[in-house]
């Protein structure tokens, strides 16, 4: 217990430097903050994903029950996704909202973190690591997106007010940024999809009914919806840019709301989280 | 070696003509022959020749810069069938520090036409090559030059001299990139073929961009320009045809109100599934709506807005200049105090009296060690250390004397510092890398 909170804090406290040193690199001139922002962030992966594990160890479960535990694992996700991304396509601009996002998350774990609880008789099934794991990684590839997005909105409104060089400088092209964004909202969309289907289905296997008016479901599916739409739009009608970045951020922001709001609430199967 | 050992005898774009820089341009491939000759110049005992279209110069080192500083012209105006008269007022002469300052500018682009560009340090690199194959180049040039390079690299990454575009079409390509991910697969519509537009896109093309149509209100006009530019010409009425193949659009033709309105670009976007699309208005008055910027994915510069991104680039150059000089000068400085430290004259004083204070040392750890000795014995004993030391420092020393202002002083010099671990900043080789 103890042991798995101190490399928490320590986890988070990398990626707080890593923020550092990526708002560093945007607008200063020197190296050392680019060179060393993906190190920053590769140790605090180490370090979280060692607590992850030894708390799931510990629990006898993956440990994604409580909102601490999910709001942990969905940090952990998406900063393993933004270093993978790294090596496929060196994008370290990316990791200025990346970084402060997982850090973030990463400190609210940390702030609501409640240790491990025993799962109800009901849960305890090999679907909980992969309903949610699966649900999760949409989320952390969603939340990539939303920050390419993030970053294609500033660069976009720069270029539209007519700004020069000053501030900011190394943000990825428009272009650069929108293609990113359409790459991460198809994966981000089946994994979504799967999660939602793994989830119908486990509900089927645990409680017999195979729709539940689960407010957690209803939520999902919103989004879903959003994004379902939204990828309709780019493949069909042409939607990019400004449009497809807002709404990204949108479909974002209904998955933030979800996860805190029900768990705020306490409603439904997925009140614990 | 001594305080005003290096020479930099040349001209740049500053000072001379372009027809006497060509003439005394080096030609490439021919260095051998003139740094061979200009080894056999008496009292040179380095050598080295930076040669490119904006400056001649020659670096030499020698153990009197006064003579070099009057044989260098006279060793450039030989090679090159001109009178040193010819040359006179054109040449400029640094010498010692100023010298080494002046190449560590060069080469970080601080003293080139257009500051920040990043051609010179390749040729430098490519020319010292050529000094040091031909063994022109000697210990004090090789670091020299190393730390230009090294200088160089510093300005280039800390600062922003390098990185800021300052005309017009460079501006352009500065912005384009950064709304398209590769500027190789864009394509450019010139609307109008005035000068002005021709140079621009010239610039588009020369910055990356894949391929450029002309159009024009007279065809033949726009068949010329696109020739010149290796692109197509298309016809004048079908400009809102044309319009969706074109990423970049570069306006020069004036006329009656806007030829290009927020209605023919909106079609345009549409039929380019809204893919964005960067217009240069560079007509006077303004030859596209303004209110296109309006339009999602379209972005609208006109001459204003451009000439507002490079005013702002060259304060910002100006101020990154400012850091640069602050490099070259620091490393002017520890590049100076290693050049110092070559000197034999304290070289030799430093090691005898490194040697002393340990023989002393000694001496005194054995004589409390022995307190029944008599004063015979001590003096025998204090005798005897130093007829051994004076044995030993023998051979250095003399070799140091014997090479003091010979061009091998810096080699003898440095190896004593070395081997017996003379000074605290002793010349470690931190950044000949």
């Amino acid at each position: 217990m103890m042991i798995e909170f101190t490399l928490l804090r320590l986890a988070t406290f990398l990626y707080l430097a890593a923020t550092i040193a990526a708002l560093a690199s945007l607008v200063a001139r020197r190296e050392l903050p680019r060179q060393i922002m993906p190190g920053l962030l590769l140790l605090g992966l180490l370090t979280h994903a060692a607590s992850i594990a030894l708390h799931s160890v510990h629990a006898g479960h993956l440990a994604v029950t409580t909102l601490a535990e999910a709001l942990s694992f969905l940090a952990l996700l998406m900063v393993a996704l933004f270093l993978v991304l790294q090596l496929r396509r060196p994008l370290l601009a990316l990791g200025a909202v990346v970084s402060p996002l997982a850090f973030g998350m990463a400190l609210g774990a940390d702030v609501i973190y409640q240790g491990a609880r025993p799962l109800p008789p009901a849960l305890q099934s090999v679907w909980l690591p992969v309903h949610v794991g699966l649900a999760i990684l949409g989320d952390a590839i969603f939340a990539l997106a939303s920050s390419a997005s993030l970053l294609y909105l500033v660069q976009e409104r720069r270029l539209k007010a007519h700004r020069g060089g000053r501030m900011l400088r190394g943000l990825p092209s428009l272009e650069t940024l929108d293609r990113l964004n359409y790459t991460l909202l198809v994966w981000g969309l089946v994994l979504l999809t799967l999660g939602i289907v793994t989830g119908i289905v486990w509900a089927h296997s645990a409680w017999g009914t195979p729709w539940s008016s689960d407010p957690k479901l209803m939520f999902s599916l919103a989004t879903w919806g959003i994004y379902v739409i939204l990828l309709q739009g780019r493949m069909s009608a042409g939607w990019r840019g400004r449009w497809a970045a807002q709404l990204t951020i949108a479909g974002f922001a209904v998955i933030v709301l979800s996860l805190v709001g029900i768990n705020v609430l306490e409603l439904g199967n997925h009140g614990t989280f | 070696m001594g305080e005003r050992g290096i020479v930099l005898v040349g001209l740049n774009h500053r000072t001379a003509p372009v027809e006497l820089r060509e003439r005394l341009a080096f030609e490439n491939g021919h260095h051998e022959h003139a740094l061979r000759r200009l080894m056999a110049v008496d009292g040179v005992a380095e050598g080295a020749i930076v040669s490119t279209c904006n400056r001649v110069e020659v670096v030499a080192c020698g153990a009197s810069p006064d003579s070099l500083g009057a044989a260098l012209p006279a060793y450039l105006a030989r090679e090159h069938g001109v009178t040193e008269s010819t040359l006179g007022a054109h040449l400029y002469t640094h010498v010692g520090r100023d010298a080494v300052r002046h190449l560590f500018r060069v080469a970080a682009s601080l003293d080139s036409m257009v500051v920040g560009e990043p051609q010179i340090l390749g040729q430098m690199k490519e020319q010292y090559a050529a000094a040091a194959a031909a063994g022109a180049s000697g210990r004090v040039l090789h670091r020299c030059f190393h730390k230009s390079f090294s200088v160089a690299k510093r300005v280039r990454n800390e600062t922003g001299v390098a990185e800021k575009a300052v005309s017009i079409g460079s501006a352009a390509v500065e912005l384009a990139r950064r709304i398209f991910d590769r500027l190789e697969d864009q394509t450019a519509l010139l609307v109008g073929a005035g000068t002005m537009g021709e140079l621009t896109a010239r610039q588009l093309l020369s910055g990356g961009v894949g391929s450029v149509m002309v159009t024009n209100r007279t065809f033949d006009r726009a068949v010329e320009v696109a020739r010149h530019l290796g692109g197509t010409a298309v016809p004048w009425e079908r400009l809102g045809r044309y319009l969706p193949l074109a990423d970049l659009v570069i306006g020069v033709a004036s006329g009656d109100g806007f030829l290009l309105g927020v209605p023919v670009v909106e079609a345009a976007m549409r039929e380019r599934r809204r893919r964005s699309i960067f217009f240069i208005d560079l007509a006077v008055p303004r030859c596209i709506d303004p209110a296109v910027n309006q339009l999602d994915g379209v972005y609208l510069y006109d001459i204003d807005d451009l000439e507002g991104v490079v005013v702002d680039n060259q304060g910002a150059r100006a101020r990154e200049a400012v850091k640069a000089e602050a490099i070259v000068e620091t490393e002017v400085e520890a590049f100076w105090r290693w050049l110092g430290s070559l000197d034999a004259v304290p070289t030799i004083v430093a090691l005898r009296e490194k040697i002393e204070a340990m023989r002393r040392a000694e001496l005194e750890r054995l004589l409390a060690s022995m307190p029944d000795r008599s004063p015979e014995q001590s003096a025998a004993i204090d005798r005897l250390t130093v007829s051994l030391v004076n044995k030993i420092l023998h051979g250095p020393l003399s070799a140091l004397k014997r090479h003091q202002a010979s061009a091998e002083e810096a080699f003898y010099v440095e190896a004593a510092r070395r081997l017996f671990r003379l000074g605290v900043d002793s010349p470690d080789d931190e950044d000949e890398r």
